[in-house]
């Protein structure tokens, strides 16, 4: 090629590709109106509030926006209107600077500015954009069992300025609750082989439907073991693993069970009730 | 310097360094904010902070653009400027709106609207400015009846960058549709039509620092535009992911972005063979390590670090997380910081009196310690990213206990940011450690030279 060939390829390519980005670009504003829904003139004002105090440079909408604070796309969705409005009017009665390492400057927005704020906010979690954040953005806590309290809750647990959702397993809570801590926190955890999920098989079996499973194992023809209820033969089962064995090769080896064998000495007997009593439940 | 009229650059130049200063400060106070507490949380937040780096970024590269064109085209032109009081003019009034933006950011009066938060007054200033500026370049041009490719493209960009600026001076009813447009004027910019811009520079500094080919060069250079282009036009579709417009963007978005580092590394693989081929070794290789550094860097930056995260079922994940500020840093520090920084390492032995040729010690701990400080500042931003996007995410921790999780890679950042300053510390120093001195030589023009593009009418 030649530098006038060159120079012919760079202008036609431009030309070719802005010509298509026109077209769909036309196109979008075609379809933009449906896939965004109805904006009322409180959306638009609540826009405006938005643009005014600048809240793009801290949080993301739609995931744009800075990295400093949360996403608030789905923000209504997580958030009733009444959380929100209290938030906004002062953001320090929800979070502590210390503890979170940062916290969003009080507003002073007025009231009904607030309002037409979540009317925007609300609109933006409705408009149709492919899904997306394909699992939900939290704020603070988790989806995941076991990490509940952030490491910040839990080394706050005695502090009265821990935040309203933080509550720690204490020893006056219920024993299921209680169990369910133990279920997570053994050495070895349970958790590490046992999921609650059905048909989640680990190194250990499903423990999903356990007591249902158990009855009718109980009240079946075939059974010849020691354990004549619910409760003991959950308790038989983790002091002496061998005693009950789920059939499978994965699980067992000339009848003695892969399981630890050493949680009855290594729990203490309420340790292993409360155990008994989470176990129980799962029906 | 071979005209008179160039010195106008050092201005220029001058008002980039102290602006690229101040954006480093309040990208610093940004960082130590992700460490917190912040002391000055009621008086000047993130938000604040955070705008007022992003505009100093902007305005300050902008700044050394046009005086970066100013100082090449009497060169390419071979002519003096149209006219220097215009040039002038035009530097006051872009100083007065930049000041002015950032005192009033600091009193949160601006349009909140993310990268365009200029106020239409100031938004109305730019345009005027780009204006007196083309029209200025416009003439110098015509006066001399000599048009290089170089020049081309470089004014081609310049143009194209005032007119997708005209997007932003509107206001949109619908959010989703004041996003699309954001992104025609800055995606646009930054990987269209300033890639055009960078694109030329690179191609006037190789040809004056390594006497390549200026036939050659000059037809590789219209390739790189229209890979450019067909690539980077189409690639704002990645803009358009998850913003409530129709999904065709999607797999546009991911096949054009994917093609966008063609280009760059075309532009990489351009630079590298021009040094290797070079007859004629012009004495100031620290420009060279620049001009080199911001191809290579771009590459990596820009293509590398951007396609990372381009394709929809990976953005999907890491849309608005530390991997966006990961590509960001690295993307607009290779292509547009060291392109100017080039520009002006190579003005700068003829603006200033009794600078060597060579570029001073001072000027080589720079450049490294600007680099290695990128460099380090983007791996924390990465791990950060990564460590983000798990956690929040793919595990579904909340947003603010993941932050705690991930605060060993803040510390990282703020160490390599303060490497950065360092660097650039030692980059304005070197700059007003010499006095300006406008005198005009009339050097023999450099070997590559010789083959000059034909005037055109």
């Amino acid at each position: 090629m030649n530098k006038r060939q060159t120079r012919q390829f760079a202008i036609w390519s431009t030309v070719a590709a802005s010509v298509v980005f026109l077209i769909l670009t036309l196109d979008t504003h075609r379809q933009v109106p449906v896939l965004t829904g109805e904006i009322t003139p409180e959306v638009t004002r609540g826009k405006d509030v938005w643009h005014e105090h600048n809240c793009i440079n801290c949080h993301t909408l739609f995931g744009e926006g800075a990295y400093y604070a949360p996403d608030l796309t789905k923000i209504t969705q997580h958030r009733g209107e009444a959380y929100l409005k209290a938030f906004i009017r002062d953001p320090s009665n929800f979070y502590d600077e210390q503890q979170h390492r940062r916290l969003m400057p009080k507003q002073d927005i007025p009231d009904e500015d607030i309002d037409a704020l979540i009317a925007f906010l609300d609109w933006v979690s409705k408009v149709d954009n492919q899904g997306w954040p394909p699992r939900p953005i939290l704020v603070t806590g988790a989806t995941i069992p076991g990490t509940a309290l952030s490491t910040a809750q839990l080394t706050h647990v005695d502090d009265h300025a821990a935040p309203p959702g933080a509550r720690p397993v204490a020893a006056g809570n219920d024993p299921i609750a209680l169990g369910e801590h133990v279920f997570r926190t053994a050495t070895p955890s349970c958790t590490a082989c046992h999921s609650i999920a059905p048909g989640v098989d680990m190194a250990g079996p499903s423990l999903s439907g356990l007591s249902g499973r158990t009855e009718q194992l109980l009240g079946g023809p075939d059974y010849k073991g020691a354990a004549t209820d619910l409760a003991s033969f959950i308790r038989e089962s983790i002091t002496e693993p061998s005693a009950h064995v789920t059939p499978g090769p994965m699980f067992s080896a000339n009848g003695v069970s892969f399981m630890p064998d050493t949680y009855g000495k290594d729990l203490t007997p309420e340790q292993i009730d409360q155990l008994v009593a989470y176990l129980s439940t799962l029906r | 310097m071979r005209y008179r009229s160039q010195s106008v650059a050092y201005w220029y130049f001058a008002l980039a360094m102290i602006l690229f200063g101040l954006q480093l400060v309040f990208g610093l106070l940004s960082a130590a904010k992700y460490l917190g507490p912040d002391p000055l949380l009621n008086v000047l937040p993130f938000d604040v902070t955070k705008t007022i780096h992003t505009n100093l970024l902007i305005v300050w590269v902008l700044t050394g653009f046009m005086g970066a064109t100013y100082w090449m085209v009497p060169d390419e032109s071979r002519t003096e400027l149209y006219s220097t009081k215009l040039a002038y003019i035009q530097l006051i009034l872009f100083a007065l709106m930049g000041v002015t933006a950032i005192i009033g950011y600091l009193f949160r009066y601006g349009t909140g609207n993310k990268l365009l938060e200029q106020p239409l007054p100031h938004k109305l200033v730019i345009v005027v400015c780009m204006l007196i500026f083309l029209y200025n370049i416009g003439m110098t041009i015509r006066k001399s009846g000599r048009f290089t490719a170089t020049e081309g493209v470089l004014l081609g960009g310049l143009g194209l960058a005032a007119i997708l600026y005209l997007p932003a001076l509107l206001e949109y009813e619908n959010y989703t549709i004041s996003i699309f447009y954001r992104w025609w004027t800055i995606h646009l910019w930054v990987e269209g039509v300033w890639e055009m811009i960078q694109a030329g520079f690179l191609a006037y500094l190789l040809i004056r620092l390594s006497g390549a080919d200026r036939e050659v060069m000059e037809k590789w250079l219209y390739v790189i535009v229209g890979l450019v282009f067909i690539a980077g036009i189409l690639g704002t579709a990645h803009h358009y992911y998850w913003v409530g417009v129709p999904g065709y963007w999607l797999p546009i978005g991911g096949l054009f972005s994917a093609l966008e580092p063609v280009a760059l590394v075309g532009m990489a693989i351009y630079a590298y063979s021009a040094i290797r081929r070079s007859g004629l070794a012009h004495p100031n290789k620290l420009a060279l390590h620049w001009a080199v550094g911001s191809a290579v860097f771009t590459m990596f930056g820009a293509g590398l670090l951007g396609l990372a995260h381009t394709f929809p079922s990976i953005n999907k994940w890491t849309h608005g997380t530390m991997i966006t500020a990961m590509h960001g840093h690295a993307a607009f520090y290779g292509a547009y910081a060291m392109i100017v920084l080039a520009m002006i390492s190579f003005a700068m032995p003829s603006l200033t009196r009794g600078r060597t040729e060579e570029g001073t010690s001072l000027g080589y701990w720079s450049f490294w310690l600007q680099l290695g400080g990128m460099f380090g500042m983007t791996l924390a931003f990465a791990t950060a990213g990564i460590g983000q996007v798990y956690l929040e995410r793919v595990l579904g921790l909340g947003y603010l206990d993941a932050q705690l999780k991930i605060q060993v890679h803040f510390v990282m950042l703020v160490i390599c940011a303060s490497i950065f300053a360092v660097g650039v510390a030692m980059f304005i120093i070197d700059f007003f450690r010499y006095a300006p001195s406008f005198e005009t030589t009339r050097e023999p023009e450099p070997e590559g030279q010789r083959l000059a593009a034909a005037p055109r009418a």
